[in-house]
C-alpha cells in the first residue's frame, strides 16, 4: 500500500512538472517569435550551434565550463559518435564552442 | 596485461595523430571521484579515476578508450574487523571509429553495448546522479563491454525530430580484461527537440549458453523551460522484468545556476526489478527487490560535484536495508599536445 502511494506522489510530481515544462515551452516561443531575427550568418550559426548543443548534449550533462577551440574540436568529434550526432550538428556545435 | 595494451596503443595514437592535421589534437578527459556507501552495517570506500582518451586523426578517424581504475575498500568481516583493501581495472571501451557519412559511424573494437540509456550515456561517474547503477542495467547488456562492431547514427536529422540508430554485433572474448559475449541487437530512439523527449527501444539476442532475447525500451526528458531531466528505462529478459525512473531538478530558478541554491539539485530514483527465473551467471539480483531513493547534488565551480543519497532496499524473503551513498566527483579534460590555452 505504501509502496503504491510512493508511486502514485512520483507519478503526480513528474506529471505536474511535465504540464508546467510545456506551458513554460509555449510561452517561450511565443516571445521568440515576436522578437526580431539575429542579422549576420555567424551569429545564427552560433545560436542554432548554442540550441542544438542544449537539445544535443545537455540532455546527459553540464556544459564545460573552460574549453579551447583545440579541445573543442575532439571532444565534439568524440559527442558525434557518443551522441549520434549529424554531420550537421557537430558544424554548428562546433561553431558555438569555438567560434 | 591491461597496462601494456593501453601503452602500446596509445604511443600508436600519438604518432598517427601527429602525422595528421595539427587541428587534431588527442585529448584526455574523464573524472575521479570518492565514493563511499553504507548498506545496512556494511560501510564501503571507493577512489575511482575514468580517464577517456580521444584521439582523431584525419577528417574521418577517431579512437576513444575509456578505462575504469577503482579501489574497493572495506572491512574484513563486513561490518567488522581491519580494512581492506582490492584494486580493480577496467577496460570499458577502446575504439576505432569511421564517419562514414553524416548519417553512418562505422565502430570497430571493444565498445559499450548499446542496451537503453544507461549504460553508454549515463554510467559515467560524473553524469550519473547516482553513485550506483540501477538494477536492471544488467539485462541486455551482456556485461556492458562488448567486442565487435557496430553501425549507428542519426538517420533522419531536422528541426522537427531526429530518428537515430544502433545496430551491433559482438563476438565471445575470454581474454583477460576483454572479456565478452557473443550477442547481436540494436536500438532505435526518436527525439523531439522542441519539448526535448526522447523515446527508444532495444533488443538483444545472445548467442551462446542459454539463448535468449532481452527487450527493453527508454524514455529522456530535458524540457528547455526548466531545469528538469528526467530519465527511465524498462527492459525485459528471460530472468526477469523491471525498470528505474529518476529524476533531477537543478534550482538554477533561485539566483542562477552560480548562485549558493542554484547550484543544488535535488534529485529522486525509483527502481524495481521483479525475478521470474533463476539463470546463473545473469548479474541481477536473485529475488525481486524495489528501492526508492532520495539525493541531492551540488555542483561547485571547477567541475566539482558532491552527491549524497538515501535510499530503502526491500528485498523479498530477506531484511530490509537503508543505503546511504555520498562522493565527491572531478570531471577533467586536458590536451595532450602543446597547443593555445583555455
Amino acid at each position: 500500500m505504501r509502496h503504491r502511494i510512493v508511486i502514485a506522489v512520483a507519478l503526480a510530481c513528474f506529471w505536474s512538472m511535465f504540464v508546467l515544462a510545456v506551458a513554460q515551452t509555449d510561452a517561450k516561443l511565443s516571445q521568440n517569435n515576436s522578437k526580431s531575427k539575429p542579422s549576420g550568418a555567424t551569429t545564427r550559426s552560433q545560436t542554432d550551434g548554442e540550441k542544438r548543443f542544449q537539445t544535443n548534449c545537455g540532455r546527459c550533462h553540464n556544459p564545460p565550463e573552460a574549453i579551447s577551440p583545440r579541445e573543442a574540436r575532439a571532444v565534439v568529434r568524440h559527442m558525434r559518435i557518443r551522441a549520434m550526432l549529424s554531420a550537421e550538428d557537430e558544424k554548428l556545435i562546433l561553431e558555438f564552442l569555438a567560434p | 596485461m591491461l597496462t601494456k595494451i593501453f601503452r602500446a596503443v596509445t604511443l600508436i595514437l600519438f604518432v598517427l595523430s601527429g602525422a595528421s592535421a595539427q587541428s587534431n589534437i588527442p585529448i584526455i578527459s574523464g573524472g575521479a571521484g570518492f565514493l563511499t556507501a553504507t548498506r545496512g552495517d556494511n560501510t564501503f570506500f571507493q577512489p575511482v579515476v575514468a580517464p577517456v582518451l580521444v584521439v582523431p586523426f584525419g577528417e574521418k578517424w577517431l579512437v576513444e578508450s575509456r578505462a575504469d581504475l577503482r579501489g574497493f575498500i572495506s572491512r574484513e568481516n563486513g561490518s567488522t574487523g581491519p580494512y581492506q583493501g582490492q584494486f580493480f581495472a577496467t577496460l570499458e571501451y577502446l575504439q576505432l571509429d569511421y564517419n562514414a557519412n553524416s548519417h553512418l559511424t562505422i565502430t570497430a573494437g571493444r565498445f559499450l553495448t548499446p542496451f537503453g540509456i544507461f549504460n553508454e550515456r549515463i554510467s559515467a561517474i560524473w553524469i550519473n546522479k547516482f553513485q550506483d547503477a540501477p538494477a536492471i542495467v544488467a539485462i541486455g547488456t551482456a556485461g556492458g563491454y562488448s567486442d565487435g562492431f557496430m553501425l549507428r547514427g542519426a538517420l533522419i536529422s531536422n528541426d522537427r525530430y531526429v530518428v537515430n540508430y544502433t545496430t551491433y554485433f559482438s563476438t565471445l572474448s575470454t581474454v583477460n580484461k576483454l572479456e565478452s559475449e557473443r550477442t547481436f541487437g540494436g536500438r532505435l530512439g526518436v527525439f523531439i527537440p522542441s519539448v526535448g523527449l526522447e523515446v527508444g527501444t532495444s533488443y538483444q539476442r545472445k548467442l551462446q549458453d542459454q539463448r535468449m532475447n532481452s527487450f527493453g525500451t527508454h524514455l529522456s526528458w530535458t524540457p528547455s523551460a526548466l531545469p528538469l531531466e528526467v530519465k527511465g528505462e524498462w527492459a525485459h529478459s528471460l530472468s526477469g522484468h523491471g525498470y528505474w525512473i529518476q529524476g533531477g531538478y537543478r534550482l538554477s530558478q533561485l539566483g542562477g545556476p552560480n548562485s549558493a541554491i542554484g547550484r543544488l539539485e535535488p534529485v529522486f530514483r525509483m527502481q524495481q526489478f521483479f525475478r521470474s527465473r533463476h539463470i546463473a551467471g545473469d548479474s541481477l539480483p536473485s529475488t525481486n527487490v524495489r528501492r526508492p531513493e532520495f539525493g541531492l547534488n551540488y555542483y561547485l565551480p571547477k567541475e566539482v560535484r558532491l552527491n549524497a543519497s538515501y535510499g530503502r532496499q526491500f528485498i523479498s524473503q530477506s531484511t530490509d536495508v537503508n543505503v546511504w551513498e555520498f562522493g565527491i566527483t572531478y570531471r577533467f579534460l586536458l590536451q595532450l599536445w602543446p597547443g593555445e590555452s583555455k
